[in-house]
């Protein structure tokens, strides 16, 4: 800035370009650093992590006489409660064309809508095409907290 | 716009003296001589370490620690966030770099002596910011909860619980409890953002007003050849942009393998089940455990294993009590046996960690 | 087992036909004398025309006329063998190659190796003695050859001696009370029971299945009747052709089950609840099904297909047409795993031997409907997965969008079941579901693709923008440095 004066008019369009190049730069820097974390800081469209494998929901949410399928991993698991209050839980893929199986209330079985295939409320295949039971879950209870964990 | 500027800056000087900063930092010159390269390592690290705050920070809005959330929540970040897969990518890539130029820069100072009087203070809080370094991989690594770090964190844990009368007490501390599980998780996500982070901060500031106080070292006999002493340049503003020009390359660098070698995930740590084949630390602690698996057993009355930790934790010791038994160096002497030690060191690492990556 | 035997036999029987004197046989000069039972049944006994004496069984001299000396303990009199003792005495010859050899015979000697590991021969009461003994079905004293219709194990024989046991419930509930004892009356009402009983010796009666001395559990899988061994088993005489030649029904069951869905379930993913012949034809009670039972058979294991075809139009018109309902389309012992080509208009589709533009047109129109819907089912389901796999190969995380492509899967196979309604709004529902489930994943996979790419170009523009600084940055550098210089030199010139 000093020496302002003694620069020739070439040298001085050149030095400006270069300010506007760097500046125009670090602009363009600042913004692509600062746009990834602004996004990041806008809250996505699932609020919240869903919490899938092991806790799998609240006691006084289950009826009995019902079942829901749960997202244990990659893998549906169907965890039904019995009328008489007892909580178990299945693989809920169909072991005949993996279909994916459901709680029937009005047979008190474990359903799988392809092809009419029926469990028993212990997994056994009892009717329909099931070569095999179904694969069984653990069921733990703490407090109001269900868990369901692979049986080991 | 110019004049704006002018008048906001008089108005902060006129509180806090800038010109004085600016004024001290242009009378800092730093030597320039063929082996000036080696000083930018130790500006790298601040970068990186100030991108590992950054993008740590960030992290932290999403994360979720415990046993069923911890891996959940990565996943979370890394598929629907937006660009958390960015950004979580870019700690973990961070995270290793650092570790490598924090290495690279240790190396060099331990080479060109620099530890020398009156520079142990600095030595010595840069050594231990090092292993701080190596605590933050060792517990950011479990952080995700999956498979790969639950194995590695047992070997870990299990490898400090070897070490005699403090062994046991120390793992259960790490621990939180005798076995790695969800205390684990959350013991090491304290450790991880509040516990380390804050000892770091103490000791990087001890480092940054050591440097700034006592400037750079002058490697040994160079600055004897020429009677007015070596070229130097201005900290400010040459050194510095160059610096910023590094940082510049260093952070493309990182955005490439964040884009092209997004960090995995992996498959969840499942307690019950059997060790996948090749568990594997991270790369900076190969060397060490390549190394415990050649020890034999049984070593006259001692444990193999413990043999070996001890033998690391006493070599790692010495290496940074250096400045105080160097007295060659201290006195401006060239000391060859430094250099040897040095050497092999660097090779003993080099060779072990390949072998315990091809192995 | 029992062919061998046969055919053994046919090459025994001039040997036995010869006669051999047993007149030294002091026992029998007797015994005849008492005219009991024993000695009187013997002289028709095959042993006995092999010079087999009295004494070979039951021990003692049958060179004594003295009574005492004869039947003496020292002498080796045994008596009347009790419980496991009878097969004992049988097998000391039967079980021994040498000895039958020295009387001419070929007769396999394993039998009572093989009633052992049987289930009669594991099977006992209070630990005591086995329920079949030798003499349980071969009778004593006068044991003739499986040939000689006189046998109790003659083939139209056979029924009758197992069921003295197995008919009887009483009995049989001491050893297995889940058995069932109906299996004659089963028998009596198949095909092969009846032209036994019209003195047919071909046709399988219980041991052409069970076996003879090695009858296993149908649970044993080592048993001929075991699920996966049944299909080999009748084939060992509906394939022959020259066995069957006279029946005048095809031998080409085996071979066209084994190809077909069930046949490969069962015989080489070896899954024993597909079915094996007797699941649908029976099995003591094994005749073909008839046109109205064969949905009925079917619909025990394709329960929801059979109830929908029930309730759909086509139930009136195959009734009427005497059409038997399953196999119509998919005819019986070659069932081919059931794809989409079965449906449609097209001429390969089974639709349109029935339905064409001019003869049923409005079923047609719904089954071109149809086809056209599980084809793009199938083309989306196929669109989907690949876009997914893509997305994966890319390094994307869409474990959500791979969740639910299995979604889509069953929405085909629901469609496939749906099919058996012939429902046009019944089958669009479960389709609908299917392809907006493949859009929804399609969508999903579609934008982690886009966001692949994304990713890329952010990177080529954040690279742009951090070189272009870069070298700024460099330039500036040198300037600066230039001017340090410039101005370093004027101070020295100066």
């Amino acid at each position: 800035m000093m020496n302002k004066e003694i620069l020739t008019q070439p040298e001085q369009s050149k030095r400006n370009f270069l300010k506007i190049i760097l500046s125009g730069g670090i602009v363009a820097l600042v913004g692509s650093i600062l746009y990834p974390i602004f996004a990041f800081l806008k809250p996505p469209k699932q609020g919240e992590v869903e919490v899938s494998s092991v806790k799998v929901g609240k006691l006084k949410d289950i009826e009995k006489n019902s079942g829901t399928i749960v997202k244990f991993g990659t893998k549906p698991v169907l965890l039904v409660r019995t009328e008489s209050g007892d909580l178990r839980a299945f693989s809920a893929t169909c072991t005949h064309l993996d279909c994916t199986v459901q709680y029937r209330k009005d047979f008190g079985m474990i359903w799988c809508a392809c092809h009419n295939g029926k469990y028993d409320l212990n997994g056994r295949n009892v009717s329909g095409p099931p070569p095999r039971p179904l694969n069984e879950y653990k069921v733990v209870v703490q407090g109001d907290n269900i868990f369901v964990s692979k049986n080991v | 716009m110019k004049s704006a500027w002018n008048k906001f800056y008089s108005w902060l000087d006129e509180r806090v003296q800038l010109q004085n900063l600016i004024q001290f930092m242009g009378k800092k010159y730093v030597p320039v001589h063929s082996h000036s390269i080696w000083y930018y390592f130790g500006g790298v690290s601040l970068f990186l370490f100030i991108i590992q705050v950054m993008t740590g920070i960030l992290l932290l809005l999403y994360y979720k620690s415990g046993e069923e959330f911890a891996f959940e929540s990565i996943q979370y970040i890394m598929s629907k966030v937006n660009f958390g897969w960015l950004i979580r990518s870019i700690h973990s890539w961070t995270a290793n770099l650092f570790i490598l130029t924090a290495m690279i820069h240790m190396f060099s100072v331990f080479f060109e002596k620099a530890y020398r009087k009156p520079r142990e203070m600095t030595w010595i809080t840069g050594m231990l910011m090092f292993f701080l370094a190596l605590g933050f991989g060792f517990s950011g690594y479990l952080l995700p909860w999956n498979e790969l770090a639950f194995f590695a964190t047992k070997v870990g844990t299990d490898i400090a619980g070897v070490i005699p009368f403090i062994g046991k007490p120390l793992m259960i501390f790490l621990r939180g409890s005798e076995e790695v599980n969800g205390a684990t998780l959350s013991r090491f996500f304290g450790f991880h953002v509040a516990v380390l982070p804050g000892i770091f901060t103490v000791l990087l500031g001890i480092h940054l007003v050591l440097v700034q106080r006592q400037g750079m070292s002058e490697p040994l006999g160079l600055g004897a050849n020429s009677k007015s002493g070596l070229k130097t340049m201005p900290f400010f503003p040459n050194f510095l942009l160059r610096d910023l020009l590094f940082w510049l390359v260093v952070l493309n660098l990182l955005a490439i393998l964040a884009v092209f070698f997004p960090w995995e995930l992996g498959k969840k740590a499942d307690p019950f089940a059997s060790a996948p084949a090749g568990i594997k630390p991270e790369w900076y602690f190969l060397f060490m455990f390549q190394t415990l698996k050649y020890i034999p057993a049984k070593l006259l009355v001692i444990d193999g294993e413990v043999f070996g930790v001890l033998l690391f934790s006493f070599a790692g010791l010495l290496w940074m009590l250096v400045p105080f038994w160097d007295k060659k160096s201290n006195r401006g002497e060239q000391n060859r046996f430094i250099n040897y030690i040095g050497l092999f060191a660097v090779l003993y690492i080099i060779f072990f960690t390949i072998l315990g990556w091809l192995l | 087992m029992k062919q061998v035997m046969l055919f053994l036999l046919s090459f025994l029987l001039p040997v036995l036909s010869n006669g051999v004197s047993y007149a030294g046989d002091k026992c029998l000069t007797c015994h005849k004398g008492l005219s009991d039972k024993p000695s009187s049944l013997y002289s028709h006994d095959i042993h006995s025309s092999k010079g087999i004496s009295c004494a070979e069984c039951h021990g003692g001299n049958q060179n004594s006329d003295d009574m005492e000396q004869a039947m003496s303990k020292e002498a080796g009199f045994i008596g009347v063998p009790k419980g496991d003792d009878i097969s004992k005495v049988c097998s000391n010859c039967h079980a021994n190659p040498d000895k039958m050899n020295e009387l001419g015979s070929t007769l396999p000697t394993n039998q009572w190796q093989l009633l052992q590991t049987s289930v009669h021969g594991k099977s006992s009461l209070a630990g005591n003695e086995h329920i079949v003994q030798c003499i349980t079905c071969h009778s004593v004293h006068n044991i003739v050859s499986v040939k000689n219709p006189a046998s109790p194990v003659y083939p139209l024989n056979a029924v009758k001696t197992c069921t003295k046991c197995h008919a009887d419930p009483a009995y049989m509930r001491a050893y297995n009370p889940s058995m069932p004892v109906d299996q004659l009356e089963k028998y009596k009402t198949s095909v092969h029971g009846m032209r036994n009983s019209k003195g047919d010796s071909k046709t399988a009666e219980c041991a052409s299945c069970h076996g003879g001395h090695d009858i296993r559990s149908a649970n044993d899988v080592k048993s001929s009747v075991y699920a996966v061994n049944i299909p080999s088993t009748c084939s060992h005489c509906h394939s022959n052709s020259v066995y069957m030649k006279e029946y005048n029904i095809p031998i080409d069951q085996y071979e066209k089950f084994s190809k077909s869905v069930h046949g490969i379930s069962l015989l080489q993913k070896r899954d024993v609840a597909a079915p094996a012949c007797n699941d649908c034809h029976g099995n003591h009670g094994a005749t073909p099904p008839g046109v109205e039972s064969i949905s009925k058979v079917c619909g025990t294991c394709h329960a929801l297909n059979a109830e929908l075809f029930s309730s759909s139009p086509h139930k009136k018109v195959f009734d009427e047409k005497k059409l038997p309902e399953c196999e119509t389309c998919h005819s019986n012992h070659e069932i081919i795993a059931a794809t989409e080509k079965l449906l449609g208009a097209t001429p390969e589709a089974v639709c349109s031997r029935c339905h064409n533009e001019n003869q049923n047109p409005k079923g047609y129109v719904i089954a071109k409907a149809m086809r056209h819907l599980t084809d793009s089912l199938e083309s989306s389901e196929n669109n989907a997965g690949a876009l997914v796999t893509d997305a994966e190969q890319k390094g994307m995380e869409i474990s959500e969008a791979k969740f639910k492509l299995r979604d889509i899967h069953q929405a085909r196979l629901q469609t496939r079941t749906m099919v058996h309604s012939f429902n046009a709004k019944k089958f669009n529902e479960a389709a609908m579901k299917g392809l907006s489930t493949a859009s929804f994943v399609a969508g999903e996979a579609q934008h982690a693709i886009d966001e692949y790419y994304f990713r890329r170009w952010g990177l080529g523009i954040a690279t742009l923008i951090i070189s272009i600084v870069g070298v700024a940055l460099y330039l500036t550098i040198r300037k600066i440095e230039i001017k340090q210089q410039n101005k370093n030199n004027g101070i020295k010139e100066s």
